[in-house]
């Protein structure tokens, strides 16, 4: 009788204390050199891998990433506290912005000093219902924003255009709430622009030839691609990790394939390879597995190698020499 | 502890409020034998949800809580006049249910929206909806107050309580909705995937060691507890979700007990 009370006693020690121990540890060698610098805060890949490039090297800025690489797109995240935590030690917090962080609504709400530079316009793809989004419509009138165009779906990052004037956009936060670093920021800003602008002289090479293709796409981050290049998308199918295709929606897009003639179909390796290889199997088709970018190593031109080999890619597809 | 935090504080206050409570309801259900209605009940949060977005009412949590409670005495109902088991016919409702929500909810591909859902994320909660955990916190004990011992009875012996004079169909449809109240409330921060394990565990843990009601009842509510609270600070520590972090330390607890209980034949 009285052996059980004990038992449960030093178990639930042990239990706690094994749990402490092996959180120290695990503490330990996650220990990040803290200092009292700025902190930037991003909410995922592209931004964080934009922001890094404009900090560069300036010594009392921190850039941290709030979800993990291998998170990708936002959908999947979840809030962990280690990402409440940083939120609240942050002093700029970089978000995509168009809808990308809805997430993230509840929790800005709590830290109303944090200073949110949202890299693209919310206002008016808010209106868009999730449904309408789907079906795609491109805004029919592309206001002209300040900063950036409008649209129905928030993966700008994955226009180099685009990208350029986000970067630009968070250069010009940053520069604000920073204004002693300015200077660093701006060239820093500058050499990366020049980067990205190689990037988009290559671009301009595939959209001389490929302008005007008809192309299908699996993902909906693939019609900022599709800009760039002057590319028509007939379908967008969104596939992503949740998602479950019906028979029907494979039929119209094979339906779609033979009336308009696609040659090409743009997919994302991880969950569009199944469906592409039933196409393939259907239809004469080009499968052309292009990178979203959202997922990677923290290196800093990360961006640069990844849309290099969306480049390389397409200019295979297209036959650019 | 993170305590200066505001979230820390909410997650901390209201574990401190389920976890007694799926202790003790926990060990009604592991009485009953009820494990399997309960898991069919956290899977009814999401027909409940795509009711409501259906329906085009903003506010789910209520569509879900109206339609777990239906679902409850329909299952109770239906599974006191049929002659299949018991088993099979919770099986049946709680596929059918997971079938709906998801057929709906997935509609146009956006399943995506509502996976938080399956996981949980204690650290959304509010001040708000820690109040209402407080009112049915103090509406199962006062249940608990009451009923116990009718429901104790029943659980053993149906037709002998019935010959009581025991309202034995009343107090089982009361217990019924109660779990639903508990199990809806308590879900979109524990998740669908593991709130089950929450209700079971501690119980079954106690279980392990108990040889009457009340220390059943005691072991129940103090493995919750702990469980609750270290899932909550590792998970504080470590980055990981905390509902998983909770049932990972609930199930160390079951497997120690069941060694003891296994070498004590307790």
């Amino acid at each position: 009788m009285k052996n059980k009370y004990c038992f449960t006693a030093v178990m639930l020690l042990t239990v706690a204390l094994c749990a402490y121990l092996f959180t120290n540890i695990y503490v330990k060698n996650e220990a990040k050199t803290e200092n009292n610098s700025f902190t930037v805060v991003t909410s995922f890949y592209p931004m964080y891998i934009a922001t890094a490039n404009i900090v560069g090297n300036c010594e009392d800025i921190t850039v941290q990433n709030l979800s993990e690489p291998q998170t990708g797109c936002l959908h999947d995240f979840q809030m962990t506290p280690e990402d409440m935590k940083l939120l609240s030690t942050a002093d700029v917090f970089v978000i995509n912005g168009g809808g990308m962080e809805s997430f993230l609504e509840d929790v800005i709400a709590q830290y109303p000093e944090l200073i949110i530079v949202e890299t693209i316009e919310t206002e008016d793809v808010h209106e868009h219902s999730e449904e309408e989004e789907h079906m795609h419509e491109e805004e029919a009138s592309h206001e002209e924003h300040e900063h950036i165009h409008d649209h129905a779906n928030a993966h700008a990052w994955m226009s180099v255009l685009h990208y350029r004037e986000q970067v630009e956009y968070i250069a010009n936060a940053l520069c604000e709430a920073m204004p002693e670093s300015a200077g660093k920021l701006r060239e820093n800003a500058r050499v990366y622009d020049t980067k990205l602008a190689e990037l988009q002289a290559q671009q301009q090479e595939i959209l001389q030839i490929a302008a005007g293709n008809k192309i299908v796409s699996f993902h909906e981050a693939y019609e900022y691609l599709a800009e760039d290049y002057g590319l028509e998308i007939c379908y967008t199918l969104n596939l992503d990790e949740e998602r479950q295709v019906s028979a029907g929606e494979v039929a119209d897009v094979l339906e779609i394939i033979n009336e308009s003639d696609v040659e090409i179909i743009f997919a994302e390796e991880l969950y569009g390879s199944e469906l592409s290889d039933t196409i393939q199997n259907e239809a004469d088709v080009t499968v052309c597995y292009l990178d979203t970018l959202v997922r990677g190593e923290y290196d800093l031109d990360s961006y640069i190698h990844g849309m290099q080999e969306n480049i390389n890619i397409l200019k295979q597809a297209f036959g650019v020499k | 502890m993170g305590l200066e935090y505001g979230f820390m504080r909410n997650a901390f206050l209201a574990i401190l409020i389920i976890t007694p409570l799926f202790g003790i309801l926990g060990t009604m259900i592991v009485n009953r034998k009820m494990a399997f209605f309960s898991d069919a009940l956290g899977h009814s949060a999401l027909t409940g949800i795509a009711i409501g977005v259906v329906l085009g009412i903003t506010d789910t949590n209520f569509t879900m809580l109206v339609f777990a409670i239906v679902f409850a005495l329909l299952l109770n109902y239906i599974s006191s006049k049929s002659g299949t088991s018991t088993d099979t016919i919770i099986s049946v409702f709680s596929s059918c249910s997971v079938a709906i929500g998801l057929a709906i909810l997935s509609k146009g591909g956006n399943f995506s929206k509502y996976s938080s859902l399956l996981v949980g994320d204690i650290l959304s909660i509010t001040p708000k909806e820690i109040i209402s955990l407080m009112g049915i916190f103090i509406a199962t004990i006062l249940f608990f107050g009451f009923f116990f011992n009718y429901l104790h009875a029943a659980s053993l012996h149906r037709t002998l309580a019935k010959s009581r004079h025991i309202p034995v169909r009343l107090i089982e449809n009361l217990f019924a909705v109660l779990i639903a109240i508990i199990v809806m409330l308590s879900i979109k921060w524990v998740g669908i995937l593991i709130i089950n394990a929450l209700l079971i565990l501690p119980a079954a843990a106690s279980r392990n060691l108990s040889e009457n009601m009340r220390e059943y009842h005691f072991f129940a509510v103090l493995f919750s507890v702990f469980s609750g609270i270290t899932g909550l600070l590792v998970s504080y520590y470590t980055n990981v979700a905390t509902g998983p972090m909770i049932v990972i330390f609930a199930s160390i607890l079951y497997f120690a007990t069941y060694l003891y209980g296994r070498i004590h034949q307790v």
